[in-house]
């Protein structure tokens, strides 16, 4: 089975291209455009990794984090941050990956690859 | 065509198109223009004709334009260096300007903005000579009035009299007191032996102290100071350095050191300096402050921009590959709309990097705030810090160009930020935007509990590029935050101690008034200096 991947990013557009350049890789994608959104759809779904942005404006990165951090269903999920500001690697110190805007795809896809396989 | 008076520009790009264009556009401003289109071939020109300005491009394979920055200066400090820079290289503008360029210019160059920079530089080159004037009349009316007074003392002392000199040294000190720069005359010890009245009314009667203390409040000569290297060589020397007044405000300053030999040849036993206030500089520094907003408020929404035209590519790319028309359109869509948005982000850039004087109007001083906290907040909460704002519903209104002033107090608060990310101690900081105030003035406080800055950074964070944040700082937020502060007639104070985080105070009169000069605490900002 195809492994799945949230990506969380407020930005429509770059849901868009992250969620294309996922399937295309063959994984199996569900998104959220702001950290609680995001919450609601994990109580349905469990995906085996997470990119996510730190810029938004209802519960941005580091509360999402902090949230999904207590629940044990959630908090061993791979999180990748994914953002344009100054040194994200601030932000979320438990990260799995950290990747600047703007990003190499292949980079991308190399480092999903790493946690999750193909 | 060459005429005796004609200034030589050396031009040195590696586009043909663009060496054409310019050397025409500098023909038709008068200027005797010389091409390379090397940096190799530019330096072997500009040694076999030294031309006082240089005008390059940055990227050119081979010696690039920063490195022939470089090795010009080395022959000739005092040749003007104009960059030319496409809008990716700010970070090499910012290490060309650390390098001592003149000035930039963005391509695509603009006759306007070309003639522009060239008025400023050939201004800074009559600064530098007017200055050379000075200090030669200066310095060889000494050598006169030396001889003068010595033969008018042999001759009082031949008549059996004391020397009754009063007014010669009466004008001569009117003359030296008449200078419109500050004035020194140093022994070898560094101790000021007499200094002028512009000297005396900013510095205070200082005689009998060394030079360092006086006037940049150290405690240990500069590295490379221009009145030993007099004492050593006995010959004239010149350079650029800040000089601060005990009132906190800081000149940079030209400054000419001149040998002073008392009697008839030998050793000399002082020497004279003079401090000219570089006003020109200055005009590049105001430019150098669109160059700074643009560089902190620009580059988070040029990487979401940035990221959404590779994803609109990407979408192209993949629906072509598929066959999948939908995704094709949607890509282009993207692309589309993502180039809009840059076009329409350079337009303001470009709109804002002109120079502009303040625009005034009376503003509520609570909205104002919120503004500013507005654009920190998304910051703040990034990275999961408290932002508290405290502002009284009574705090009334003042006279402001809003816009340049709440980039002023969004610097000070990016700094608050910055502070508290970089203290790792505490699981969670806070930060309060207070504002306080009187009838008379509007009191803004940003308190962090960051991790406060030592008192080297804290007399150095207003510098111009001076950053305590290693590559991340461009040296500029602080310095546009005084300036801005100060062109709005207010004052800037930092109180900090390392580990206990930092207050802000900014100080804005609510009714427009003229920029302090000399008066008034000028500290500046941030928990760390940007």
């Amino acid at each position: 089975m195809a492994k799945k991947i949230m990506v969380i990013d407020d930005e429509q557009d770059i849901v868009k291209y992250m969620t294309v350049l996922f399937e295309d890789h063959g994984y199996e994608v569900i998104s959220a455009t702001d950290g609680s959104e995001a919450l609601k759809i994990l109580d349905d779904s469990v995906p085996d990794l997470i990119t996510l942005d730190l810029q938004m404006d209802k519960v941005w990165g580091p509360q999402f984090y902090r949230n999904m951090s207590k629940n044990p269903a959630l908090k061993d999920i791979p999180v990748i941050v994914v953002s344009g500001v100054a040194r994200p690697e601030l932000a979320i110190k438990k990260a799995a990956a950290v990747v600047s805007k703007p990003f190499d795809p292949e980079e991308l896809i190399r480092i999903v690859r790493e946690h999750i396989g193909e | 065509m060459t005429t005796p008076n004609q200034t030589t520009i050396l031009l040195v790009d590696d586009e043909e198109g663009i060496r054409r264009v310019l050397s025409v556009a500098l023909s038709d401003m008068g200027y005797r223009v010389l091409t390379a289109e090397n940096g190799r071939e530019g330096l072997a020109l500009f040694k076999a004709e030294r031309p006082p300005i240089v005008i390059t491009d940055i990227k050119m394979p081979d010696i690039d334009g920063v490195d022939l920055l470089r090795m010009i200066k080395e022959i000739d400090p005092d040749t003007e260096v104009v960059m030319i820079t496409g809008h990716g290289d700010m970070d090499t503008a910012i290490q060309s300007f650390q390098r001592e360029a003149s000035d930039f210019i963005i391509k695509p160059i603009h006759v306007d903005n070309l003639e522009a920079s060239l008025r400023r530089v050939e201004r800074r080159i009559l600064a530098r000579e007017k200055l050379r004037e000075y200090t030669h009349s200066l310095e060889s009316l000494l050598h006169r009035k030396t001889k003068e007074y010595a033969g008018l003392e042999r001759l009082l002392q031949s008549r059996g009299a004391e020397p009754e000199a009063g007014d010669i040294i009466h004008r001569f000190q009117r003359l030296f007191d008449d200078l419109p720069c500050h004035v020194a005359i140093i022994d070898e010890d560094l101790v000021l032996t007499a200094t002028n009245r512009k000297f005396r009314r900013d510095f205070g009667d200082r005689e009998g102290e060394v030079c360092y203390r006086v006037l940049k409040q150290a405690d240990s000569p500069c590295p490379e100071c221009p009145v030993l290297a007099a004492f050593k060589t006995g010959e004239s020397q010149e350079g650029e350095t800040e000089i601060k007044t005990p009132a906190g405000d800081a000149h940079p300053v030209l400054v000419w050191t001149s040998p002073v030999r008392t009697t008839g040849g030998g050793d000399p036993t002082h020497v004279l300096a003079l401090y000219t206030d570089m006003a020109q500089i200055n005009r590049v520094q105001d430019h150098l402050r669109s160059l700074g907003l643009m560089v902190g408020s620009i580059s988070h929404s040029i990487k979401g921009m940035l990221t959404g035209l590779d994803g609109g590519m990407y979408l192209l790319d993949s629906g072509l590959r598929k066959g999948d028309d939908g995704r094709v359109n949607e890509g282009l869509c993207l692309v589309k709309e993502m180039v809009g948005r840059i076009r329409r982000m350079v337009l303001d850039v470009l709109l804002f990097s002109k120079d502009r004087g303040l625009k005034k109007a009376e503003t509520s001083v609570c909205e104002f705030a919120e503004g500013a906290a507005t654009g920190i907040r998304p910051l703040a909460a990034e990275h999961g810090i408290d932002f508290l704002l405290e502002c009284p519903e009574d705090a009334g209104k003042f006279e402001v160009d809003a816009a340049l002033l709440r980039t002023a107090v969004v610097n000070v608060l990016e700094n608050a930020v910055d502070a508290c990310i970089e203290e790792k101690g505490r699981e969670f900081h806070r930060i309060v935007f207070r504002v306080r105030g009187d009838d008379k003035e509007v009191v803004f406080e940003v308190e962090d509990d960051g991790v406060g800055m030592d008192e080297e950074t804290r007399e150095k964070m207003t510098a111009l590029f001076f950053s305590s944040k290693e590559r991340k700082g461009t040296g500029l937020g602080l310095y546009i935050t005084n300036r801005t502060v100060q062109e709005h007639g207010g004052t800037v104070a930092a109180d900090s101690e390392p580990g206990r985080g930092t207050v802000f105070t900014i100080r804005i009169p609510r009714i427009a008034g003229t920029p302090k000069e000399a008066s008034g605490q000028t500290g500046a900002p941030g928990g760390g200096a940007s």
